[in-house]
Parts: C-alpha cells; structure tokens; sequence
C-alpha cells in the first residue's frame, strides 16, 4: 500500500518536471489533485485500511497532496517568471492602496529651510513668548514710549505694558539677560502688526538673528547674510545694503537682494527696481547692550531680521499674504 | 516726504540724469520710492488762442469760440465771462482726465459741436479761482503743452524717511544730502540778521511759562498786509508736492516748513486778545475750537500758545479758529519755535491731531534755525503780503539747547565696521555734511554735528554717517571668528517640529491659523461660564472684531478652516496645526502660553477609489491618527478614557476621550458636538484632537535601551467572550495584564461582534493572547491551561460568556 502512495508521487512529479507549458501542468494538476483525481481517490480508500493502519496512511497521503500541489504551484510561477503569459499580469497603473502623506504650511517649510542654514552656521535656536510687556518689545530695544520710531510699527495692545510682539527682536534682549558673550542666536516666532492688505496680515512670521562677541563688524555682518541669501537663494543672488534706521542697530541697514524674478532687470515684483527687500540689519546698538549690562568696550554685535512670508512668496510665487491663513486646501496642497 | 527735483535745484547743482540721482539717494540712506511728474494729467492740456468769438444761437450766456490749438482750429462752447479774441487760455483736448476724475469728451452743447474745454485755475487745479477761463502769458505759443509752457513738467521724487532724519524733512535737508555726495557746495537762501531795532516790542511780547514745553520761542510782527492769493510760483511750489494753496500769508509758513523743515504759525494779530503771547499748558478740561472747525478738550500736558486771555493755538499741531488768518486781517504775528518733541507728540497722541507741523516737531527741528525761517518768512510776508515790516524779532530762549561734542576713535571705527578707514577720509566724509571735525589725539577726532542733526548722540551714530557716505557696499564682506557656546536644542521646537512631521506622515496637512479669534468663539463652542478656556486676554485695538480676543484653543481655527474648505467643495480635510493658546492673567501680565497640536478630520476616510468603497471617517480614524502620532513620539501606555459630561462642551457625549499618560491628562479628542457645528455653520461630521504640548514635554517617555530578543517560539490562543456592550473593550485586556502571569507576552484585541447570533444589549469581544517563555518552548498542556484560568477569571469577572 505505501509503496502505491509514492510511486503515484513519483509518477505525478516526474510529469510536472516534463511538463513544458501552463495547460500541461493543469492537466496534471486534474489528474491527480482534483476531486477525482488519483491522490483523492487513494484519500477516500484509506478508510478501507485496518484502523490501525488508518493514521500513518493518511498522514502519508495528505504530505503527498500538499507536496505536489506546491510542486505544481512552483512550476506555474517559474514559467511565468521564464515566459510571460499574456493572461498574467496585473495592471500596475492603478493607485496604489497606501494614504499619501500630507503637507507642511509652506511657512514651515521655509522657515525650516532659513533655520537649517543658520544652525549650520552654527547659530542656536530660540523662542520666547508672542505677548510681550511693553519693556522687551520696545524699551530694551532703545524704543522709549512716546519716540516716534514706534510709529514704525502698527502695534496691537492688550494693556498700556502689554503688547502684541511686534517683531522677534524681544528675544534678543530675553537670551542676552542669560547668556553671556559670545554668543550666535537666532530666533523664528509669530509677530503681530495692525495692518492688513495684499501684502500685510495682522499676523506673519521673522526670523531674527543675533550674534554678539568681541571683534564683531559691520563686514562680517554682511559675511553671514551674503552666505545666508546665496544658500537661501543661489550664489548669482547679488546683495546690497543700503543705509537706513532701526533703534536698536547703529549703523543700521536694508538688506535688498537681485529681483529673483527678473534677475535685475525690473518687473511688476520688485516694482521694476531690480532689487527686493529681503531683510533688515545692523550693528546692535550700545544702549540695547547697556540695558543688558554688556561692556560697550568690549562687546560688539550685529542683528537681522527677516519676514518667512515675504521670502516664501518670493521663493513660491505667491502673489496674495493672506493665502497663508486662509488654508484653503488647495493651495496647501500644492507645497 | 515729497521733494520736486525744480526747487531742489534752488539750493543744489544738479547734473545727474534723475535716475542716479535717485539710486545715489536710496544708498545714502534716503530711500527714493517713487519719482513722478505731479503735472502728468495735464498732458493733452494746451496753450490755446482765442481767434474768434460768436454767440451760441440756442443759449445766450454760452459762447462758441473758434481757438487755434497750434496744428488746427477747433470749436469750442465756453460760459467763462472773460473770454476774448487773442486771449490765450489753457485749452483742454478730449481724452483729459481732468482732475475731479471726469474724462473730457468731444460732445455737442445745446446742439453746438464743442472740440475742448476752455479752462479756470480751479478746473486744473493750478489755483482757486474759478471764476473765468485761466489768463496765461501772452507770449506763449499756441499748441504748446501747458505745463511746459508754464514751467509746470517736473520731477517729484516721493522720499520714505526714517524716523531719525528729520533734518531732511525739508528740500533744504535735501539738497543738502546731495550736495554732499555730489561734492557740490548747497546755496542757502539769503537771510538777513534781524537788525538791533527792537521796535516789535512796543506792538508785543511773549512770555514763556512752560519753558520745559517750549524751550525757544521767536515772533515776528508785520503790519499791513493784503491777503490774497499767492503769486503763481508760490502756488506751483506748494501743489507740485500736494500742498494745497489757501492763501498768500498761509502759504508762506507752508512753503517755509517745506524750505527748510521749520514749521511756523501766523496768528490775526488783532485778534488776539492784548496783543500777546503767553506759551503755557492747558488747565485740565479747557475746551478749544481748532482750526479744522473741532472742539477739542485738553488737558494739563498740553502745551498752548495763547494771548493775554485764552489759547490761540494748540502749540506744533494745530492753530486756534479764534485767530485765523482771513481775508480782513491786517497785522500777522509769526511764530516760529523750538517745542519739545516729547510734549508735541504726546499732544498729537492725545488730541488724535497729526499735522505736517507736529510731524516735525515730534521728530525734532532744528533749534539753531529758528530764527533764520522766522526772518525769511517775515520778509516773504513783507513782499508777497505788501505790507510793513515791524523792525525786529522776539526771540525768548529759556532753554538752551547744546549739540555736545563727540570724541570718535578712528580705530573703533574701523572695528565696528570691519574696514579701515583712514583719518582724513572720516574727516573729509563728516565735514561733508555740515559736521565740524578736530583733531584730538592720534586716534581721535572731536566732532561737533549741526544743530539740525538731532538724532546724532554717541560715536556708533558718526560711524554710520562715515559708512554711508562712504558707501555700505564698499565695506568688504568677510565671515567672523567666533567660538561660543552650542546649547541644547530646545525641546518644545523639538516636539513641535516632530508632530510636524509625524501628522504630515499620517496623511494631514498642516494648517496656521490666526493667534486672535472672535471672542464669541466661547460661546459656539458651548464653553461653560466658568471655563477656563473664557479667560480671554483681549487685544484694545483689534482690526476687526472677529479678532478681538487671542484664541484660548486651536479649535475654532480649525473649524474655521473647515467651513472656509467646504465652501470651496473641498469635502474631505485632514489637517492639523501646532501653536500657542493664550490663557489670561489678566491685563496688566504676561497670559499663560501653551503650545498645543490639534488635528482635524472629515468627510471621506478616503477618497472613493477602486480597492475600497466610499466611507465616511469616524472617532476611529483620528484615534487611529493620535495613536500613532504619540507612538512616533515614543509615549507608551496612553490611555483613552469616556469623557466626563462636564468636560466636553464641544464635543459629544459619548462620542469622546480623555487622553491619559502616566496618569496626566495630555489631551482629548472625539466628535465634535451637533450644536458647536451648528454654531459654526457646518454641515458635515468632524472629529478632533487637541494635545497639551507642555504636558506631553513633562511625560519621561519610553525608555530606548535594547532588549534580548526572544529565544524560543511562542503559542497563541484566541479567547471570545461575550459581554455587555457598556463594557469596554480594553478594560477586558486591561484585566488580562493586571493578572501578572509572567507567560504572556502581548494581548491583542482582534474583532468586536455584535447582532445576528450575540443577545441584544451584548457583544463578543475577541482577544489574542500571545504566550512566551523566555527558558524553553512551551508545551501545549502548559499554554491550555493558563488561558483556561484566564478566560474562567474573565468570565466572572466581567459576567460574560462564552460563545455557543
């Protein structure tokens, strides 16, 4: 009896081994797997075997029906892999079953993108809090109340002393109060101004950036955001600074970059200047470090500051501030 | 600050074609924003001459006037009075946008063709006479543009001035930035010293009371005069940089202030009582008609000029109805002072009251050239005004204001700059704007700024006059040598920056939303009264009302989001976004900042797609989402408990959790309530989750140190009980791992049943339950009989049964 069930296993696997195409081995397949194939029947007539006998017979058998089923399973696969049926295929174009990631808010991207350069370079990172007293905001920063520099700034109050930041610039003052020179920050946060049309929102994002030691110049201020702006942009972004005013910075600058969109030449963008206002600048000026208790003496420094949303829709092709906030999904989608 | 390059030329030689002269300005500091010619509407307006004139048949106060405009003859209806053959008249062609905004057209006049309009001063806005057609000089040629014919056509360059540089709030101030880059020497105005004759003060005096207030104050006195429309210089000056002109007496102090940055007042002198003055603060509650016609209240920090009896003028902003200068007035006194910009700024703040005068003020004039703009006003009032000098001038000066001389080290200079400059070159820059320079020591100079330099104080403000006039962009750029410290990265930029990228990875999208919401927020969101989300910190000021209160919740934003969404047919949302809620302690401090993540979902879990059948999302979905955002975040063993009625304003009972870890609260989440949608106008299922970022910083984490991996297989075993519905599910595993049995190594919860075969009011509840022993394989017998004890403890426990 037992030699049967392996002489029918050998028989069947020699004709899988000879089979050549896919009809073949179904051939094979019925004749001995199916329900009257020779495999099942020998199954059914197992129980015509002394009980003792039964198990091991069956086990056998069983071992067998699997054993070839995988034999003939195997083939099939290897012809396909060899020569590829044309009734064998899937249709690879549809989409796949996996969830698309979603998007960063394109501010985040930029952001990131600003910080990572900076880091880089070696800066550290802070952060401090969006509502500000009226002191951090304005008065360490050489903005006494009443001085019309506050002017330059629309500024959104909570309190006589409270305000709305109005800028990341309170930060500066916040890390000088604990560290000691030198020192390399930079700070990316929320800022709050009352203004608002195509090209301001009542809320917007800076970058600002502080770095503070001995030997500290106006040159090498220009050093690190010539290098900031070519990695931000690209090495043919020319710069140009220009003289202007901020309360806390002596000599303070305007930091304009070549129109990213016409590469000078003057467009609708850059108001046909050629040039675009990227970034604000200067040397710290004495009485921010005096109200820190540095030695004027000693310690000089430079700060900058950026807006994320301008450089964004330079760097994107946004037209509208306001598409920030306004999440529509659309345009989220789309970074 | 609007300057025309024709009066620039006044007191400058100017060579350059505009556009450097432009760029030259912008990188010295005064950035040129835009360069316009004022009298650009006048471009189809010509010079036109009267050659005939007949009457017009259907109207008799209209004429029809043939009038040559240089290459043809054209008809044109007039009703000016003046009109006369071979007078030539500022002739208007169709296509002029004149200035009231009307396009002038080729039209038909009481059925009479009219090829252009004759026009008055008003009409081009070129004065304020309307009454007849303009008169212009007779010897100007037909056909010729009126505004160059007239010497109209200029350059008006709008300057955006920083706050420092008040000393070029006037053309003067100006040219004299030009003259020094230009190296061109400025041509001032003649003044003549006022002489010894103090005559003025047998007419008047002025007293000084508040002298911190007021620290200079000088008057002039000039009888006589005829008030009158200004000559036509004076007017084309005064609207070529968008003054309009009122009067000849008022145009001169306009056109002074303009000049050289000294702003001035002229008071009716017969009206003012007593024929003086008196500068002192108000008496708090004084009322006060200004010019603008408004009563104005004032209080005691406000400075007032005033004549023996009552205020005349509320000091650098605005002059006194009671003493202004009309067409009757005879004798004017003029003012011209040094007030304290702090005081007139504070005035300004106060009455609301900003006026080209307290713009100047407030920024600082000129202490030193009081008295020069008095005596050229008085003269050009004398002139212009035809009327009588009074010899001498008041000049009270209580106060004297010092310009402090300031020592500059050459070598600090060249630190701070990061470039050497050399002695004489600081020097030759410095001198070049007026500043007067010595030498003190061998790497010293003394340098003394002009007294219009007011925003000039410590030696870093010298060095960034040498460096602009030198030139920004030829200071070299170099990279610094600098060690310092390397901290630790901050851990809430960290986690933030993490959920980020974890919830972009799950499929949302990340969403910034305004820091200010509506403070009725509180109530769509159903917040109780004595919710801590209602500790609103107000804005004063805010834009709008919608964005009165800062947001105690990222909730509404995103909600917000979802309806702006929806409107535009975008049905299907995941988003989520990571900022601060603002928790008030009040006004007068600093709110409690809580950095927070909340997420958002609804509509489609996905969209239809040919693998799986359109289906809405549910609790389980972002459950799913938080799940796996806080396993990201290596936070184990979180819980999600049935929220507490009390807790969950806006969201459904029932419907909503409790995230727990280690025993903290960190966040919630869970449909978002029938009613706040509702209240927020949306139509459509959403579910939510707010996490406590600052609580989620506190958790210690799992702890990542690497473990055996196991030797020996394990055996599992299914178990389906079946238990009430109230009952839930991971309280039945809960139950497993709290029996403690050393063998099991995890237990999964793979299906939930209920209907058909389950009794009402149950459902079965199916655990896998993977057992490992870390010594040997485990034996069947072993295995069987833990699970049997287990589910027995099961079964009592939880009153279940087992599946028939």
């Amino acid at each position: 009896m037992e030699k049967t069930i392996d002489q029918i296993c050998a028989d069947a696997l020699k004709e899988i081994e000879t089979a050549k195409s896919k009809d073949s081995l179904n051939a094979v397949s019925l004749k001995y797997l199916s329900r009257k194939g020779i495999v099942t029947q020998f199954l059914r007539s197992i129980s015509k075997l002394p009980p003792e006998e039964r198990p091991k017979a069956g086990e056998r058998a069983n071992e067998t029906k699997r054993l070839l089923e995988k034999a003939v399973e195997d083939a099939i696969n290897s012809l396909d892999a060899r020569s590829p049926a044309a009734d064998s295929f899937i249709d690879v174009s549809l989409p796949g079953r996996s969830a698309l990631p979603g998007s960063l808010h394109p501010i985040t991207q930029i952001t990131r993108q600003i910080c990572d350069i900076f880091t880089r370079m070696g800066f550290d990172i802070a952060e401090g809090p969006e509502v500000e007293s009226d002191y951090y905001n304005f008065e360490a920063l050489n903005i006494p109340k009443y001085h019309p520099a506050r002017d330059m700034q629309d500024t959104f109050y909570v309190s006589d002393n409270i305000v709305l930041r109005t800028h990341t610039s309170p930060i500066q003052v916040r890390v000088m109060e604990k560290r000691k020179p030198p020192l390399k920050v930079i700070a990316p946060g929320k800022v709050y101004r009352s203004d608002s049309d195509i090209t301001h929102t009542p809320m917007f994002h800076q970058v600002e950036g502080l770095m503070v030691g001995e030997n500290i110049s106006f040159g090498n201020l220009k050093g690190i955001l010539s290098n900031f702006v070519h990695l931000m942009f690209d090495e043919k972004t020319s710069l140009r600074f220009r003289p202007s005013f901020f309360p806390f910075t002596e000599p303070s600058a305007e930091v304009d970059i070549l129109c990213v969109m016409c590469r000078g030449k003057g467009c609708r963008v850059c108001s046909h200047t050629g040039w675009l206002e990227v970034l604000g600048a200067g040397m710290v000026h004495p009485a921010v470090f005096e109200n820190v208790g540095y030695d004027t003496s000693r310690i000089t420094g430079f700060a900058f500051g950026m807006g994320v949303e301008r450089i964004t829709m330079l760097k994107y092709g946004i037209d509208d501030i306001r598409k920030f906030f306004e999440n529509d999904f659309r345009f989220l989608r789309q970074f | 600050m609007k300057v025309s390059l024709s009066w620039l030329k006044d007191y400058v030689r100017i060579e350059t074609d505009i556009h450097d002269l432009t760029s030259a300005l912008t990188m010295a500091g005064l950035e040129v924003e835009s360069i316009a010619d004022p009298f650009d509407y006048l471009e189809k307006v010509v010079v036109g001459r009267i050659i005939e004139i007949k009457p017009h048949p259907n109207a008799g106060n209209l004429k029809i006037c043939r009038v040559d405009a240089g290459d043809r003859i054209l008809q044109v209806v007039c009703g000016a009075p003046n009109v006369k053959e071979n007078l030539l008249a500022p002739l208007a062609l169709p296509g002029t946008v004149l200035p009231d905004g009307s396009l002038l057209a080729e039209c038909e006049i009481r059925g009479q063709t009219s090829e252009g309009m004759l026009c008055s001063e008003r009409e081009l806005e070129l004065g304020e006479d309307g009454s007849g057609i303009m008169v212009l000089p007779g010897n100007l040629q037909a056909g010729c543009n009126i505004a160059r014919a007239i010497g109209l056509s200029d350059y008006v360059l709008e300057i955006g001035l920083t706050p420092n540089r008040s000393d070029c709030l006037s053309v003067i101030g100006i040219a004299r930035e030009i003259a020094a880059i230009q190296k061109f020497k400025i041509k001032y105005p003649d003044v003549r010293r006022p002489g010894k004759n103090k005559e003025i003060f047998d007419f008047t005096s002025v007293k000084i009371e508040a002298p911190e207030h007021c620290p200079r104050y000088a008057a002039a006195l000039v009888a006589d005069i005829t008030v009158a429309p200004s000559p036509f210089w004076l007017r084309k000056r005064l609207i070529s940089v968008g003054q309009r002109p009122i009067n000849n007496i008022v145009d001169i102090t306009n056109f002074i202030m303009l000049e050289c940055g000294q702003p001035l007042h002229a008071f009716d002198f017969d009206l003012l009582a007593e024929n003086r003055i008196v500068v002192r603060t108000a008496t708090k509650g004084e009322t006060f008609i200004t010019l603008d016609r408004k009563e104005r209240t004032l209080d005691p920090d406000m400075l007032m000029i005033c004549d023996g009896k009552k205020p005349a003028a509320i000091a650098g902003v605005m002059g006194g109805l009671n003493s202004e200068i009309g067409s009757s007035t005879k004798r004017v006194l003029i003012e011209s002072a040094y007030f304290n910009p702090l005081s007139i700024r504070k005035t300004s703040k106060k009455t609301g009251l900003s006026t080209e005068a307290s713009y100047r003020f407030e920024r600082g004039v000129d202490p030193g050239g009081t008295v020069k703009a008095l005596v050229r006003a008085a003269g050009l009032v004398t002139e212009i005004g035809k009327g009588k000098s009074i010899k001498g001038i008041i000049d009270e000066y209580p106060l004297i204001q010092k310009t402090e001389t300031i020592e500059l080290s050459i070598s600090a200079t060249g630190r701070v700059l990061g470039t050497e400059l050399d002695k004489s070159t600081i020097k030759s820059l410095l001198e070049s704007i007026e500043f007067k320079v010595k030498n003190s020591g061998a790497d010293t100079i003394k340098v003394t700024p002009p007294s219009f330099r007011v925003d000039i104080a410590r030696p870093v403000d010298l060095m960034e006059e040498a460096a602009r006039l030198y030139g920004y962009n030829r200071i070299p750029a170099s990279l610094p040598l600098m060690q310092s410290e390397t901290t630790q990265p901050l851990k809430t930029l960290a986690l933030r920056e993490n959920i980020k990228n974890i919830m972009t990875g799950l499929s949302f999208t990340e969403t910034v939303n305004y820091s200010f919401i509506c403070e009725s927020s509180c109530d769509r969101l159903n917040l109780s009264s004595d919710d801590p989300k209602r500790r609103l910190l107000h804005v004063l000021n805010p834009l709008t009302e919608e964005q009165n209160v800062m947001r105690t919740s990222l909730v509404p934003g995103l909600l917000e989001t979802m309806h702006r969404n929806l409107s535009q047919q975008t049905r299907n949302l995941n988003i989520f976004e990571t900022g601060k809620m603002f928790l008030s302690k009040g006004n007068e401090s600093l709110p409690e900042e809580i950095e927070m993540a909340a997420g958002l979902m609804t509509g489609g879990r996905y969209s239809q797609s040919w693998y799986e059948n359109d289906a809405d999302c549910d609790f389980y979905d972002i459950k799913g989402a938080v799940e796996g955002l806080l396993a990201g975040l290596n936070i184990d063993n979180v819980r999600f408990t049935k929220m507490p009625v009390e807790l969950c304003s806006y969201t459904r009972y029932g419907y909503s959790a409790q995230i727990i870890a280690e025993n903290k609260t960190i966040g919630i989440i869970g449909e978002v309530h029938p009613e706040v949608l509702g209240n927020f106008d949306l139509k459509q299922k959403a579910f939510i989750f707010e996490l406590n970022c600052n609580t989620v910083l506190s958790l210690s984490g799992r702890d990542k140190t690497a473990g055996q991996l196991p030797k020996f297989p394990a055996s599992t075993r299914d178990i389906t009980i079946i238990t009430d519905k109230n009952i839930e599910a991971m309280s039945v595993l809960e139950k497993i791992n709290s029996i403690g049995e050393k063998l099991i190594e995890n237990t999964h919860l793979f299906d939930i049943f209920e209907g058909a075969s389950i009794p009402a009011g149950k459902r079965s509840v199916s655990i896998r339950i993977t057992y490992r022993s870390s010594e040997k394989t485990l034996e069947d017998g072993e295995v069987n009989n833990i699970h049997k004890n287990i589910t027995d403890r099961l079964t009592m426990e939880f009153g279940a049964s087992l599946p028939v």
